[in-house]
């Protein structure tokens, strides 16, 4: 294998940096080992740097609500708005869960408005008679709830 | 406990879910968020002092930081306010990294009574304004360290024992592993002045509020105890050097005519130790009063008038005088 440095000579050695917590191995000659032993360290960071963000070039992701951009909460550890949870969601959970240790929230929620409890209700009601028409095989009368039901439901946002 | 716990403290931080994070908003939409605080606030039985921040002197604001009651951070927001509950026991910071921060405080070990009025201040705004909640983050906020609960309950204790036989450290490892953190209180850095250092929960999500309160409770009882014991055993080892230590700073502070708030600090430490122990005649209580008041920026605002540094120092020790010996 060639040396990734120089491209040139022959790699002998494997080298390990960590850059931003993310470990970066590399094959390298005994030359360009040298240079960097020697403290030439950042034209071989310049390197690994040069690597890593090759490596990511994915195409930039935004809030479609604020129109932030996920590299700009990478920078400032700060999102836009609520939405931007929505639209990182695969992005943040993973932070999030090693941040926090969990990931599903426990704690007390925004009291219903009556509105909102008796849609709930309703659904729950259908749900029953869902699955109670399912138990005696009424297909179709199920098949009708389910219909209903999914009428109720708020419009869910399309998976991206 | 409250030898030990000099203070509890709740903060909830919550967002309106329409306008975007403070760092993200218009001068407008900061406006308009000040406004529907207030406005839902309205009607609630207590009564608030409304503090602009653009409009409100640097000593007042600086006064209202040592007294715990907003954070610096409001400061550099331009569009950032306070609302202060007349008893002092609450207050709302607006536009600061959320839409609000509610604080609510108790002297001594109370979580249940802060989170009780941070809780009823949020559900009188929560009737009127929505805030932005999902079903599995919880209340979102700007940083994904907030999520959840929101939540942030914290204890204000003091550790002169600890502090000096350097367990810290160890306490720390402890505190770290239970998801809380503990840290200096005044001071930069490492340094905690007056030994006082706080306790809070770290993690947010995933835990109930109850959860969070109890963690930072029992974290607060086992350092009671540890501290506890260092004391009497401080006092079984050599009870007349302790004895003197907490004399000297009692004489100190009973008569000094000039006195620098890192000096008062060091002492008051002492200070409330041997009120803690029931050693001098002055109770716990006192002893916190004058740690809010004995800071700088409070004793500037007191006096009503912009002073010197000196002047600073010596009304300072002009107030603990008359606070601990009743004369001039």
């Amino acid at each position: 294998m060639l040396c990734e440095e120089c491209g040139e000579r022959q790699a002998e050695v494997l080298v390990t940096t960590v850059v931003g917590g993310e470990s970066v191995t590399r094959h390298l000659c005994r030359e360009c080992l040298k240079k960097y032993q020697a403290g030439d360290l950042q034209a071989v960071l310049a390197a690994v740097l040069a690597l890593m963000t090759q490596k990511e070039k994915q195409p930039e992701i935004t809030c479609p609500h604020c129109g932030m951009a996920f590299s700009e909460f990478e920078k400032s550890g700060m999102l836009g708005c609520a939405e931007c949870y929505q639209a990182f969601r695969a992005q943040l959970t993973p932070l999030i869960t090693k941040v926090q240790g969990r990931a599903q929230h426990a704690g007390r929620r925004p009291r219903l408005s009556a509105e909102e409890q008796e849609r709930q209700q309703k659904i729950e009601a259908l749900r029953t008679q869902m699955e109670a028409a399912v138990a005696v095989e009424n297909f179709e009368e199920a098949a009708r709830l389910r219909d209903e039901i999914r009428a109720m439901e708020p419009a869910r946002e399309a998976e991206a | 406990m409250n030898d030990i716990v000099v203070s509890s403290r709740v903060r909830l931080a919550r967002n309106y879910d329409d306008l975007p994070f403070p760092h993200k908003m218009t001068p407008e939409q900061g406006d308009a968020c000040v406004v529907r605080t207030l406005e839902a606030l309205r009607d609630v039985p207590e009564s608030y002092r409304f503090i602009p921040m653009k409009n409100e002197g640097d000593m007042e604001k600086k006064a209202l930081v040592e007294g715990h009651l907003i954070s610096p951070d409001l400061l550099l927001r331009k569009e950032g306010a306070a609302l202060i509950r007349s008893d002092g026991a609450v207050s709302i910071m607006i536009n600061e990294e959320d839409h609000l921060r509610i604080q609510a405080f108790a002297p001594g070990e109370n979580l249940q009574a802060a989170a009780e009025n941070a809780f009823r201040v949020e559900e009188a705004l929560a009737g009127r304004l929505n805030f932005a909640f999902d079903g599995q983050l919880g209340y979102l906020t700007a940083c994904p360290t907030n999520i959840g609960t929101g939540m942030r309950a914290s204890m204000m204790v003091h550790l002169p024992m600890l502090t000096l036989f350097k367990q810290m450290g160890k306490v720390n490892q402890v505190a770290a592993k239970l998801g809380l953190t503990i840290r200096g209180i005044y001071g930069e850095g490492s340094e905690a002045r007056g030994n006082l250092y706080q306790i809070s929960n770290q993690v947010t999500l995933g835990r109930t509020e109850r959860e969070i309160s109890e963690a930072v409770s029992a974290v607060a009882r086992q350092l009671t105890e540890m501290e506890r014991t260092f004391r009497e055993r401080t006092l079984e080892k050599d009870s007349v050097g302790f004895l003197d230590q907490m004399f000297r700073s009692y004489g100190l502070l009973s008569n000094a005519r000039r006195m620098q708030e890192k000096e008062f600090m060091a002492h008051w430490s002492n200070l409330r130790l041997g009120a803690a122990m029931g050693k001098l005649p002055v109770t716990t209580a006192l002893c916190d009063e004058l740690l809010t008041k004995g800071q700088s920026a409070q004793v500037q605002q007191a006096a009503g008038k912009p002073l010197t540094n000196r002047e600073i120092d010596e009304k300072r020790s002009d107030l603990l005088r008359r606070a601990l010996t009743g004369g001039e």
